[in-house]
């Protein structure tokens, strides 16, 4: 007899959904994570959509420690001395909590689902890292942590992007640079009244900034900017081919970024209180691993559910679908008493129908698009900024109609360019 | 030797208290209690005695609101754990913290040994261990940096400044223990499992035999502030200076200032 149904790696998003749904169904379930406690390793930009957690647990953007309800969407082209940003801004329109997103951060938020998890009845162990999966005759039979061997009917590797036991079992590949990025993020703490001024909110709403031109030092990927309770996550995220060739390093980049003159004031007076950098999968569909073996799945980030499509990063939505679905996989592969990789292809299954990787499908040439568009990183938005220059420009020389304004600029990008990355940009995005 | 009683404060991580720049106050809110480092020493110390002995090994604290601490003590080789719990603990120094564990380990009856480690990383105050021996009328063994077990005898090296002194005592006896005595391992994941299962008893102050009075401290805090580090920013190599030239000057700075 094995120690327990399901033994699930990692405590992230993912694996603590996991664990919730599968103990909720009545099964005997342990987490290991490798960090102190439950979220202290993890990363992420800042915003929640809240969608599939939803689903799982209604309501739980009252219990759960959610930072601020995203209600001002802006968009940011950046040069060096210029900013052009599309702002929207709507409290109603994002009201439903079906599709309302909200800024976290990740040492309070995962504490608190695995704290449910460990509530519906697992076992959660933190310090434990999962060093080795057991195998008896091919067959995986547990995880070695340490000198403990713990045994299981069925493993979950939810242990991130890097998953090296995903690697081990020969489910995926070491990971391409051209399929993954670094996130590198500050967290400056600010009063409360001083991010609603900044940022014109009221208690409880937030704003999201996604940044593309300068931000990234014209590297493919971008910046962002999410407001907290009482606290910003200003940071980026760019590709690890262009990170490779660059010679500037991640944190001056991001000094660089948070000294810009449009971004400095606001988070003038803040005192940064956290550094953190991390991977992000970002090859979509193209890097898509075998999700499962016998007696194995592979969740979130580790099984590369994440989607950077510019003007705005999803990664967290997926892991905890993916943890829901693979929970609901392993809980049907209980009660036929087989936890083969036939029996648990379900999985995939699921998932196609689910919309993990039916956006992914629908966005997979983003990645491709956004890698192979170096333009959209320089010479948009320095197009932006010259057109705007050029209307709000007033300094006594005859005037020109705005189409005689922008042709010229236009024309030094190329109109087919323009065209062609506008059709392109359109269809993957 | 039937029953070994281990001493653990439930401390806040020290690690993550943050300072008020302005008022030099300090911040607790990022801080999450813990076992206190030293004592687990004590409590690694504990395990190789029981090891040794076949004894009994219970884990004693007292504090606010030490109950959570009790997974985590069990989870490094204690058999129970004895918790005690009174709000006006809060303000306790070594005199109150020291009669409530006293009361502890006699109500546990027939303690063979009492171990502690020298100090707790919030307090400091390296008194505990010696109080203890006072108040339940053991000798006391402090800077104890290792310990066997001889027969029902225990002996031990005590790291004293001008070398080691070897000790052999019988029980009952106080053992304070260095944080050189022994590694203090982390927990393994069965360890952790284990621990879920073993006894967390709560205690009153009634039933270690005490009074209200014991929890009463003598030293009262009055503030705690952050120390200001200042710097004197000395410049040494300007503009067209040597690397020689500086160094002297840094030499003689160091030797006026009494460093040297
Ligand atoms: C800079 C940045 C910005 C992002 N912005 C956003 C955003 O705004 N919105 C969004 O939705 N997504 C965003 N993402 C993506 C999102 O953070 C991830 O997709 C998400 O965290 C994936 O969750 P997960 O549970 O699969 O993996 P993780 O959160 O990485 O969790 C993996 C867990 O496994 C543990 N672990 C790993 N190996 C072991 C082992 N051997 N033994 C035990 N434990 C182990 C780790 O400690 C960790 O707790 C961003 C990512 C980054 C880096």
């Amino acid at each position: 007899m094995a120690d327990y149904d399901a033994i699930v790696v990692g405590a992230g998003l993912s694996g603590s959904t996991a664990a919730y749904c599968m103990a909720k169904a009545g099964l005997s379930v342990l987490v290991l994570e490798r960090g102190d406690a439950a979220g202290v390793k993890n990363v992420t930009g800042g915003r929640l959509y809240g969608h599939s957690l939803e689903k799982i647990i209604p309501g739980f953007a009252s219990e759960a420690p959610v930072e601020r309800k995203i209600v001002r969407e802006r968009v940011t082209m950046m040069t060096e001395d210029s900013c052009f940003t599309a702002d929207f801004h709507s409290a109603s329109r994002f009201a439903d909590p079906a599709c309302a997103s909200y800024s976290v951060l990740r040492a309070e938020f995962d504490a608190w689902l695995a704290g449910k998890a460990e509530e519906a009845g697992c076992d959660i162990v933190c310090p434990a890292h999962a060093d080795e999966l057991l195998e008896e005759n091919g067959k995986i039979t547990g995880v070695k942590a340490g000198d403990d061997e713990l045994t299981a009917e069925v493993v979950l590797l939810a242990d991130g992007v890097n998953s090296l036991l995903g690697q081990k079992a020969g489910l995926k590949k070491e990971l391409s640079p051209h399929h993954v990025a670094v996130g590198a993020k500050e967290v400056i703490e600010l009063p409360k009244g001083v991010i609603n001024d900044r940022f014109g909110l009221n208690d409880g709403e937030g704003a999201a900034n996604l940044f593309a031109g300068f931000a990234s030092g014209g590297m493919v990927g971008g910046g962002f900017l999410y407001t907290n309770k009482e606290s910003l996550c200003l940071g980026l995220v760019i590709t690890v081919a262009d990170m490779a060739k660059s010679s500037i390093r991640l944190p001056d980049l991001l000094e660089k970024f948070r000294d810009h003159p449009a971004v400095k004031p606001l988070v003038a007076g803040g005192k940064l209180v956290e550094y953190s950098a991390h991977l992000v999968p970002e090859g979509g569909l193209a890097m898509l691993p075998a999700l499962s073996a016998d007696n194995l799945l592979l969740l979130g980030d580790a099984a590369g559910f994440c989607m950077n499509l510019g003007y705005t990063v999803r990664g967290m939505d997926l892991a905890i679908a993916s943890g829901q679905l693979a929970a609901e996989t392993v809980v049907e592969a209980k009660g036929k008493g087989d936890f083969s990789n036939a029996a648990l292809s379900g999985y995939k299954s699921k998932l196609e129908q689910s919309f993990v990787l039916k956006d992914m499908q629908t966005h997979k040439h983003a990645p491709d698009f956004i890698e192979h568009t170096p333009r959209m990183f320089k010479e948009y938005p320095a197009l932006a900024a010259d057109v705007f220059t050029q209307l709000f420009r007033v300094d006594g020389t005859p005037s020109k109609l705005m189409l005689k304004k922008a042709l010229p600029l236009i024309s030094k990008v190329g109109f087919l360019n323009l065209i062609k990355d506008g059709l392109k940009g359109t269809r993957a995005l | 030797m039937k029953k070994i009683a281990v001493c653990y404060k439930w401390v806040l991580n020290d690690g993550d208290i943050r300072v008020n720049d302005k008022t030099r106050d300090l911040d607790f809110e990022k801080s999450k209690p813990q076992i206190n480092e030293y004592d687990r020493n004590g409590l690694a110390v504990g395990v190789q005695l029981k090891e040794a002995s076949g004894a009994e090994l219970i884990g004693i604290t007292c504090g606010v609101d030490t109950e959570p601490s009790a997974k985590d003590a069990l989870s490094r080789g204690p058999d129970m754990v004895y918790y005690l719990n009174d709000p006006a603990l809060a303000q306790a120094d070594s005199a109150a913290s020291s009669k409530v564990l006293a009361g502890m380990v006699r109500s546990l009856g027939d303690v063979d040994v009492v171990l502690c480690s020298e100090c707790s990383s919030d307090d400091f105050a390296q008194q505990v261990g010696p109080r203890l021996g006072a108040l339940l009328g053991y000798p006391v063994i402090s800077y104890v940096s290792a310990v066997k077990l001889e027969g029902d005898a225990l002996v031990m090296d005590r790291k004293l400044e001008e070398g080691t002194e070897s000790v052999k005592v019988k029980a009952p006896v106080v053992v304070v223990v260095s944080p050189d005595v022994c590694e203090a391992p982390i927990p393994s994941v069965k360890q952790i499992l284990g621990a879920k299962k073993k006894p967390a008893n709560a205690m009153d102050l009634a039933g270690a035999g005490l009074g209200p009075d014991a929890v009463k401290p003598m030293v009262t805090v009055q503030s705690v502030k952050a120390p200001l580090t200042s710097r004197k920013a000395v410049n040494l190599l300007g503009d067209g200076e040597s690397v020689a030239d500086a160094v002297a000057k840094l030499v003689k700075q160091l030797s006026t200032d009494g460093l040297l």
